[in-house]
């Protein structure tokens, strides 16, 4: 029976059974074997060690322009750390912490991958790496039992940052117990150099006790298949980048985040208060958006983000769901130092008092007018006051704080012929406006006064009797009850009647 | 060497003792396992019987390169493809490496795979000399699935769920290589193939 | 009949194949496992498990000392690297010296290979039980034979799995489960005789792949009921093994079939 035949039989036999079999036959039938972008040839030279290292640092660049082979050598260990203050739980861990430790290679590198159990560990793990083509992303090939070591290599075809974490069942426990971290693979000629490179990554966390309910927490499966997690951490545990362990930059420098998200669940809006990110390549990949404030990070994703520093001072990283920052956990600080520039950010200049509405320096006369209104004892002298302090920022506005008005525009008010000539058609006006043509004193105005609605009879009256009484007007007093009476009159009409 | 009552006694000690050995350590015979390295699959003695009838010990394999792997007889999906993919690795071989190769297929079912139907088998699928097809006990079968780290169950229908490896044994017995490349040949099997041969 | 036969059977009653091993009865029955069972993945069909009996608990430290003493082939350093991995009996300060100190030897017995666990258990005339022997011993609390659908059980196998195996193990024989067998869980993971029939995938997210190429017959397994990832975890642990390895929380204990009653 040759090949081809079974492979028929095999087709048949898999359709009849109603079923996909990905039989590799392109390979038999000698198809060409283009070679994938990013595979930049067999690796050269000696191999190397790649070198790890646990969040917040990152490795050094990887400064080499060939392909090279890299021996990963990374351990699980399982752990009891503390998440928060007083709070403790085990965490699954890829070289001891989480996330996990940062792996750097550069695009086209073999990768010699040992995943190690330790042997104190109780469950079996294995990893997949997003930055791996191949099943599984190398899950299917490190299934490792404690105390055992699994190797598998792969070729790191596209560049990029990459997050891995533990697929074992029940995968969602793997990960939310820690299980996660990030590789970046470097573009051939390298990233541009920056002043820090820091790794941070977000992560959610379920236990059965509430957030920073104290003592021993475990890991509960209800709350995590619901999706309300109970803490949600930078770099796997509250206080990981905050007080002496915030990430550090001096002002003017250059700063790039690698911010991963190994969820299990949520999707983190990265933000950092204050800053704002000049670059950033968004879901990790080659495109770059720039001036950005809150960029979103899915779950099982990454993002580079890039800033320059320029004003000292903390500088808040959250999740920018915002409860998750100040009743989860999701907070992390870079301290920027150095000298200020008030230019950019001045600090507070002004502290002073806001007085809404009625901003006027004075109100006092006011005040004291409505008392003796309540009491009946009003005066002329302090309907006058109040009615000078009412005036300005109101009526002065057009008519100036002199009375003079503006030639061509606003009439006088200052021995105004037409105030003198009928008080009641003045009162008026203040109530109802005024279209149209006037002569004031000799003059034509052709302007709108709109009715002064915001006024009440007591405040018309005292302005009116302030108007009277300066500037050369004839003099007189105008009462709250006038005004209130002219006021329940129908409206003559607005316009002009001259 | 003394005469009779002590000669008696010590043939009787000398077969407890072979006895004691045989039934205790379940090992092949005393000679074979002090020379086979430790991590021989030889140093299994399971009780395994070919297509012609014939008792197979697996030490007797020794000596060669041996391709190895499990298969069923009903099955008539995956496991054709093994018998053809080995078929084709031998031929990826040099004529006078490939008849210093022997290949050894265990069956997951000896119910009903007896001798007649292990000679059907050889027969379908053109095997020639250097082919053993061999059934072995339940108990036996999960041992040599377990040393070959081969996964398999039976299924209420008669059928096998098994994973499917083919490996390479050295002229020890040891694991040399494995491949789970199926319809096509592994150019890495074929390597560490052409050098044991 | 040969003077060969007549010795050895005499020498199988001399040398003691003593029936050590408290072992409890159970009745069997119908089954529903969280492994699909049928011919079609992810369809139960129940199973009918004959009675058996099964050791009431895991096996000892100073149980297999006795055994090692009397089989040397298994003695750490003696058995083959094909049957046991390089951390067999790690632990053990010398091939007949097991941990010291109080309670030692009534801890169960870690760092041990199914190959030795198996000979261990044909030198008591017993066997190691199937997944499915074991799974239903395991299904029951200290008073339900079923208590799988409550989450509280669930709940205490996983905060088991969550502690780390660096600290010294309890001796064996803790609380009775309702069949009257104890440490099912909550002690150290055990072996099962089919370990190799359960496999999960390398990669558990192919639950339910076709990948018919790499598992004829059935694709990789896929649990029936997603709520049993307590059940799930056991059988990922299983199948990460090989027959040689050993780890520091993995121990066994032995079956019987009874009499009259086929497996």
């Amino acid at each position: 029976m040759s090949l081809s035949t079974v492979a028929d039989r095999m087709r048949r036999g898999a359709l009849s059974i109603g079923c996909l079999v990905g039989l590799s036959l392109p390979v038999l039938a000698g198809a060409a074997g283009k070679t994938a972008p990013g595979d930049f040839g067999p690796p050269r030279g000696e191999p190397v060690h790649a070198i790890l290292t646990s969040p917040p640092n990152v490795p050094p660049p990887v400064a080499r322009n060939y392909p090279a082979k890299v021996i990963v050598e990374l351990e699980v260990i399982e752990k009891e750390m503390q998440i928060s203050e007083g709070v403790s739980y085990t965490y699954w861990t890829f070289g001891g912490t989480t996330p996990g430790s940062f792996i750097r290679v550069r695009q086209g590198d073999t990768v010699e991958f040992h995943l190690k159990n330790n042997p104190d560990n109780k469950m079996p793990h294995n990893i997949d790496l997003h930055g791996v083509t191949g099943p599984g992303g190398g899950a299917a090939s490190s299934f490792t039992a404690p105390g055992h070591e699994s190797k598998f290599t792969f070729k790191a075809l596209n560049e990029g940052i990459y997050v891995y974490h533990c697929a074992t069942a029940p995968v969602g426990m793997h990960i939310a117990n820690g299980m996660y971290g990030l590789m970046l693979v470097e573009p051939p000629q390298g990233l541009p150099k920056v002043d820090h490179e820091y790794y941070v990554m977000q992560g959610d966390f379920y236990t059965q006790g509430k957030y920073r309910e104290k003592g021993k927490q475990a890991f509960d499966m209800e709350k995590a298949i619901d999706e309300r997690p109970t803490y949600v951490l930078f770099n796997g545990a509250e206080g990981a980048l905050t007080g002496d362990k915030a990430l550090k930059a001096k002002v003017g420098e250059t700063v790039r985040l690698f911010v991963g998200n190994g969820g299990p669940n949520l999707v983190s809006s990265f933000h950092v208060i204050g800053a704002i990110f000049d670059e950033v390549r968004f879901e990790g990949g080659t495109n770059v958006q720039k001036n950005v404030q809150t960029t979103l990070i899915p779950a099982g994703g990454a993002a580079i983000a890039k800033f320059r520093t320029h004003v000292p001072g903390s500088y808040v990283m959250v999740d920018h769901s915002i409860f998750r920052a100040f009743n989860k956990g999701a907070l992390a600080i870079l301290k920027v130092d150095g000298p200020e520039d008030k230019t950019i950010y001045s600090g507070k200049e002004l502290d002073s008092v806001y007085l809404g509405d009625r901003a006027a320096p004075n109100l006092n006369a006011v005040a004291k007018a409505t008392a003796s209104s309540e009491k009946g004892t009003l005066s002329l002298d302090e309907q006058t006051k109040a009615g000078a302090e009412l005036f300005n920022g109101t009526c002065s506005v057009c008519h100036q704080a002199n009375g003079a008005g503006l030639p061509g525009v606003f009439p006088p008010l200052a021995k105004s012929d037409f105030l003198a000539a009928d008080i009641r058609r003045a009162q008026g006006i203040v109530l109802h406006g005024l279209t149209g043509k006037v002569v004031v004193n000799g003059s034509e105005f052709n302007s709108v006064m709109p009715p002064m609605t915001q006024l009440n009879d007591d405040e018309i009256a005292n302005i009116l009797t302030y108007v009277l009484n300066s500037w050369g007007n004839p003099g007189g007093r105008v009462s709250s009850d006038d005004i209130k009476k002219q006021r329940a009159e129908p409206a003559a009409a607005a316009t002009a009647a001259h | 060497m003394t005469h009779l009552p002590t000669t008696r006694r010590a043939a009787i000690l000398a077969m407890i003792a072979a006895a004691h050995a045989a039934v205790a350590a379940q090992a092949a015979p005393a000679q074979l396992v002090s020379t086979l390295p430790g991590d021989s699959v030889y140093r299994l003695s399971p009780r395994i019987v070919d297509q012609d009838g014939r008792a197979v010990t697996l030490g007797a394999l020794r000596g060669a390169p041996l391709i190895v792997s499990m298969f069923y007889s009903s099955c008539d999906m995956v496991c054709p493809l093994i018998f053809e993919t080995i078929k084709q690795t031998r031929m990826a071989l040099p004529p006078e490496k490939r008849d210093r190769v022997n290949v050894l297929m265990i069956s997951f079912d000896p119910e009903r795979d007896t001798v007649a139907q292990l000679k059907e088998t050889a027969a379908a699928h053109g095997c020639d000399s250097h082919w053993t097809l061999v059934r072995a006990s339940d108990a036996d079968v999960r041992q040599i699935a377990a040393v070959l780290g081969v996964q398999y169950r039976r299924l209420p229908s008669g059928a096998f769920n098994h994973s499917s490896a083919i490996l390479l044994l050295d002229k020890d017995g040891r694991i040399a290589a494995r491949t789970g490349k199926l319809g096509e040949v592994d150019p890495q099997f074929v390597d560490a193939l052409a050098r044991l041969a | 009949m040969r003077v060969r036969d007549v010795l050895t059977g005499l020498l199988l009653a001399a040398v003691g194949l003593a029936r050590a091993g408290d072992y409890a009865a159970l009745p069997g029955g119908r089954f529903e496992s969280v492994l699909p069972q049928g011919d079609q993945p992810g369809v139960s069909v129940p199973v009918t498990l004959a009675p058996f009996e099964l050791r009431r608990t895991p096996v000892s430290v100073s149980e297999f000392l006795a055994f090692v003493r009397a089989h040397p082939e298994w003695q750490r350093g003696m058995a083959p690297a094909v049957f046991a991995d390089a951390r067999y009996l790690a632990n053990w300060s010398a091939p007949l010296e097991p941990p010291a100190g109080a309670g030692a030897l009534q801890r169960p017995v870690v760092d041990v290979s199914w190959f030795a666990a198996r000979a261990f258990c044909e030198s008591e005339d017993a066997r190691l039980p199937t997944w499915l022997e074991w799974e239903y011993a395991a299904a029951a609390d200290e008073s339900r034979t079923d208590a799988r659908a409550d989450p509280a059980w669930r709940r205490r196998i996983l905060a088991w799995y969550e502690r780390p195996a660096g600290a010294a193990l309890p001796p064996v024989g803790g609380p009775a489960n309702a069949y009257g067998v104890r440490d099912l869980q909550g002690l150290v993971w055990e072996w099962v005789d089919d370990f190799n029939a359960l496999f999960i995938a390398g990669d558990s997210r192919t639950q339910g792949d076709p990948d018919l190429l790499k598992f004829c017959g059935a694709g990789a397994i896929s649990i029936i009921d997603r709520d049993s990832y307590a059940v799930l975890m056991r059988v990922a642990f299983l199948s990460s093994l090989n027959a040689a390895d050993t780890t520091s929380s993995l121990g066994f204990r032995c079956a019987r079939s009874l009499p009259g009653a086929s497996r």
